[in-house]
């Protein structure tokens, strides 16, 4: 009983922003920017930046939305224009590169007792993913943090199942290797 | 002994997999940023395309290189964009797409199309400039353009090729 706030599906949204109501692809973008924006500051490695190709990508897939085959799948296809963006921003940025240490979690722990070895955690982990090649970095990230399934992944990257394996499981040891050389620092 | 050091490099990566998703802060005047971006007009499409078949003595010489870029603009495009050909003699594969930063490293906005000899040939224009580009065979296979310059700022660890583009004056 009563009333329930019924959030429009990613379809509907296209169909109606494609029959010209510009406003709502405000929804779309509300609905994908934080989770998009997690990937692109996790691949690009500073928060400017992955703002910037996030906007870039957001606006890339307005203009480009009569090629959305499949509306339903509008996170999926954004998504992949996105990862396009970040290969070209993170070869782009690579030589002014500043990795992120403090994020919202550990800002808003500031006053917990935790807080400065929360900090410094975020801190190495930020540069061991650094030390990736940023093949292995896109596959690990896609994988393991935006829990897609190998076949997805082939799909945003237009690499082959079995090189997306080999990329996780490299990317794996080169974080244990170098997180445990910084243990020992 | 060495299961317990397995482990403990197992147990290393759930924590930074645990850490890496934490939400990061993304700052919402992007929502408004995006907004007043699309509601500007969009930037004129590239223009000058002209058939394949208009440039097969190219591709004649073409196959003989391996994979080229014809460096004369074929005809003037809008924002000073010229149209430029591209080719790559690939005769084994089924498709290939040049992608570059110039289109977004998306395969889907510019596939090649094959002509004789197994030689794939796209034009696009492009306006003066630097640009990195590769092309896509068989939707998985990333080749560099083999008679083009291999881009040195490749960071992202696909070959890449690199090509300059001067004014009309240059």
């Amino acid at each position: 009983m009563g009333i329930e706030r019924v959030e429009e599906g990613d379809a509907e949204l296209v169909l109606r922003i494609r029959g010209g109501d510009v406003g709502a692809y405000s929804m779309l973008v509300a609905r994908y920017r934080d989770r998009l924006g997690r990937y692109a500051v996790r691949m690009i490695g500073n928060r400017e930046d992955a703002e910037e190709a996030l906007q870039d990508a957001f606006v890339r897939a307005y203009r480009s939305l009569a090629r959305c085959d499949n509306p339903a799948r509008f996170g999926a296809w954004l998504y992949g224009i996105l990862v396009n963006r970040c290969r070209t921003t993170g070869a782009r940025t690579a030589r002014r590169r500043r990795w992120i240490v403090h994020d919202e979690g550990a800002l808003n722990g500031a006053s917990h007792p935790d807080h400065g070895e929360r900090v410094e955690w975020a801190d190495i982990v930020g540069r061991a993913l650094a030390k990736l090649t940023p093949e292995c970095r896109e596959a690990f990230l896609l994988k393991h943090v935006e829990d897609l399934e190998y076949e997805e992944i082939a799909e945003l990257t237009g690499a082959g199942i079995s090189a997306l394996k080999m990329r996780v499981k490299r990317a794996r040891e080169h974080l244990q290797r170098i997180l445990k050389e910084a243990e020992h620092v | 002994m060495f299961d317990q050091q397995e482990r403990d490099g197992e147990d290393v990566v759930e924590r930074v997999i645990h850490e890496l998703r934490r939400p990061v802060y993304i700052d919402r005047a992007v929502d408004a940023r995006v907004m007043n971006e699309i509601a500007q007009p969009a930037p004129a499409e590239p223009v000058a395309r002209r058939s394949v078949a208009r440039v097969l003595p190219w591709l004649a010489a073409a196959a003989v290189l391996g994979a080229v870029l014809i460096g004369r603009p074929w005809s003037p495009g809008g924002n000073g964009a010229d149209a430029f050909q591209f080719v790559l003699v690939a005769p084994q594969a089924a498709s290939v797409s040049l992608v570059g930063d110039f289109n977004d490293w998306d395969p889907s906005r510019a596939p090649m199309h094959a002509a004789r000899g197994g030689v794939w040939a796209t034009v696009v224009s492009l306006p003066p400039g630097r640009y990195r580009y590769a092309f896509l065979v068989n939707g998985v296979e990333w080749r560099a353009d083999p008679s083009a310059p291999l881009a040195r700022d490749d960071e992202f660890g696909s070959p890449s090729s690199v090509v300059t583009i001067g004014g009309r004056d240059s």
